[in-house]
């Protein structure tokens, strides 16, 4: 009887999750520059991803920043309209360009 | 002068022989002894935290003096914003459909009673890892050399589990699907196709990783495990598998994780070639574990270089390491490998005889005879995918 027990209670714990509650993903604040265009990064990337995703592509050319903004619309249905794609795009240059529009 | 001015100087004065600009790409060593975060993520320890969301978190370097990479030190990449933040396991159900004889829900516990339990012990590794030693920059995360790790994986064999549901004459693609999701209803899902002719009995639906339950940042309850491959399509929580007569188009396999399909696997930023091919087999590599950039040693003391050598299953053969930047080589020794699959750690003994700087390098050879290049020898290619330098670090000697 007792092995009994405890092959059942073996088999119970086998089936029991190590984390058995909601995990919590711990929200990081990165340190991002401020300045023009700034409002239409917050409105426009942070839905999908944090500020840690843009800082760490490391400084990229002016077309490499437009070619991300587009791909966030054509390949993940981000809603960037005309003027949002300008201001993030210009945004992202002046502070993670690498002064090169190619 | 510093390591760093070195390989600035250095990169400037290559460009400045070949007369032409830095654009047709100088490969150095990826970027190194990055801080790891002061917090920890769920069953992590602390580690570099490249973003929270997705959460994307590399294991240091030191780390890879051991053959099997701790559970709380594994890194971790997803796709989507959303996780699911709890997965309740009576309700967890592993989904087959599309072209199958039976439709089959199957639940973890199921998975771990009515199936052969088999393991592996295999290397993850993300196909952009080492993607900063590209220059320019290639686009994405710019990773040093710990997106990778290695770890024992039991489960059930997905031969196992497809032929249990009964495949139908047409069947010729396999789509996976793990639970992330986006933050917009139209932003297609994360799914990877396997063509069945590439499923062997090594792949398998793993609940288990090194003897306790997938951590959850790295896919709980369940994941693929496809030996020998990048791990772009070792979906994690997966949740469903469709067989289909068509190779459904999808974003992360068609623009995503590619390279040029041509002999170099090489292109330059003004020059991209057309034709790209997926990245999947893993070519041969290695790094250095111990000692780290900057560690102090004195003159005359015994040093161990400890590291971790892999490639796509083909087995590695020799692990050379040079002490005199890359002049001379000499074999290290080889611990037994416990799969062809898996790191092979190997560690070298020397005793420096000079002061000051003092440069390791490592170097991989396979079965087949394939080698590591160094760093520069390495050919761009826009996704800065595929990197596998000769690791290299500079210790002083004191």
């Amino acid at each position: 009887m007792k092995k009994i027990i405890l092959l059942c209670l073996l088999t119970f714990a086998s089936l029991q999750a190590q984390i058995k509650e909601d995990v919590q993903v711990p929200y990081i604040s990165y340190e991002i520059k401020m300045g023009q265009g700034f409002d239409a990064i917050q409105a426009n990337c942070l839905m999908c991803h944090s500020f840690g995703y843009i800082i760490n592509q490391g400084a990229q050319s002016k077309e490499f920043w437009h070619k991300k903004v587009v791909k966030m619309i054509t390949h993940f249905k981000a809603p960037i309209d005309e003027q949002a794609v300008k201001d993030t795009t210009n945004y992202l240059f002046e502070h993670y360009g690498n002064g090169k529009l190619k | 002068m510093k390591r760093r001015d070195f390989l600035k100087a250095s990169v400037v004065a290559s460009a400045a022989l070949a007369g032409t600009s830095v654009s047709a790409g100088v490969t150095t060593q990826p970027k190194d002894a990055q801080k790891v975060s002061k917090i920890a993520f769920p069953e992590k320890r602390p580690l570099i935290t490249y973003s929270d969301r997705p959460p994307l978190l590399e294991t240091p370097r030191e780390s890879f003096s051991k053959a099997i990479t701790p559970n709380d030190e594994f890194f971790v990449r997803w796709h989507m914003p959303d996780i699911p933040t709890h997965i309740d396991l009576e309700k967890f159900k592993i989904v087959i459909d599309g072209l199958v004889e039976r439709e089959l829900s199957i639940s973890i516990a199921e998975l771990k009673s009515d199936y052969e339990q088999v393991e592996v012990t295999a290397v993850l590794q993300c196909g952009g890892n080492s993607r900063s030693a590209f220059k320019p920059i290639a686009g994405g995360i710019q990773w040093g050399s710990g997106a990778m790790g290695c770890a024992k994986w039991k489960g059930v064999r997905l031969s196992d589990l497809l032929s249990r549901a009964g495949m139908k004459k047409d069947a010729k693609w396999i789509g996976f699907n793990g639970s992330e999701t986006a933050a917009y209803y139209e932003t297609p899902n994360f799914v990877r196709e396997m063509e069945l002719t590439d499923l062997d009995d090594h792949v398998i639906v793993a609940y288990e990783m090194n003897g306790e339950d997938l951590p959850y940042l790295n896919g709980y309850p369940v994941r693929l495990i496809i030996p020998g491959h990048y791990s772009d399509s070792w979906i994690k929580m997966l949740s469903k598998i469709t067989v289909g007569e068509k190779y459904r188009s999808l974003f992360f396999m068609d623009v995503a994780y590619r390279i040029p399909d041509n002999e170099c696997e090489c292109e330059t930023p003004q020059d991209r070639f057309k034709q790209t091919k997926p990245i999947t087999l893993m070519n041969v590599k290695s790094v250095i574990g111990y000692p780290t950039n900057s560690t102090k040693v004195y003159h005359n003391s015994h040093v161990v270089v400890r590291g971790v050598a892999f490639d796509d299953g083909h087995g590695i053969k020799d692990v050379f390491v040079s002490i005199d930047g890359g002049k001379t080589w000499e074999k290290s020794i080889l611990e037994k490998d416990v799969d062809r699959y898996a790191f092979v750690a190997y560690r070298y003994t020397f005793k420096p005889e000079t002061y000051g700087k003092v440069t390791i390098m490592a170097k991989a050879v396979n079965r087949l005879g394939d080698e590591q290049p160094f760093a520069k020898d390495i050919q761009w290619n826009h996704g800065g995918y595929k990197y596998n330098g000769i690791d290299t670090v500079t210790i002083d000697v004191v």
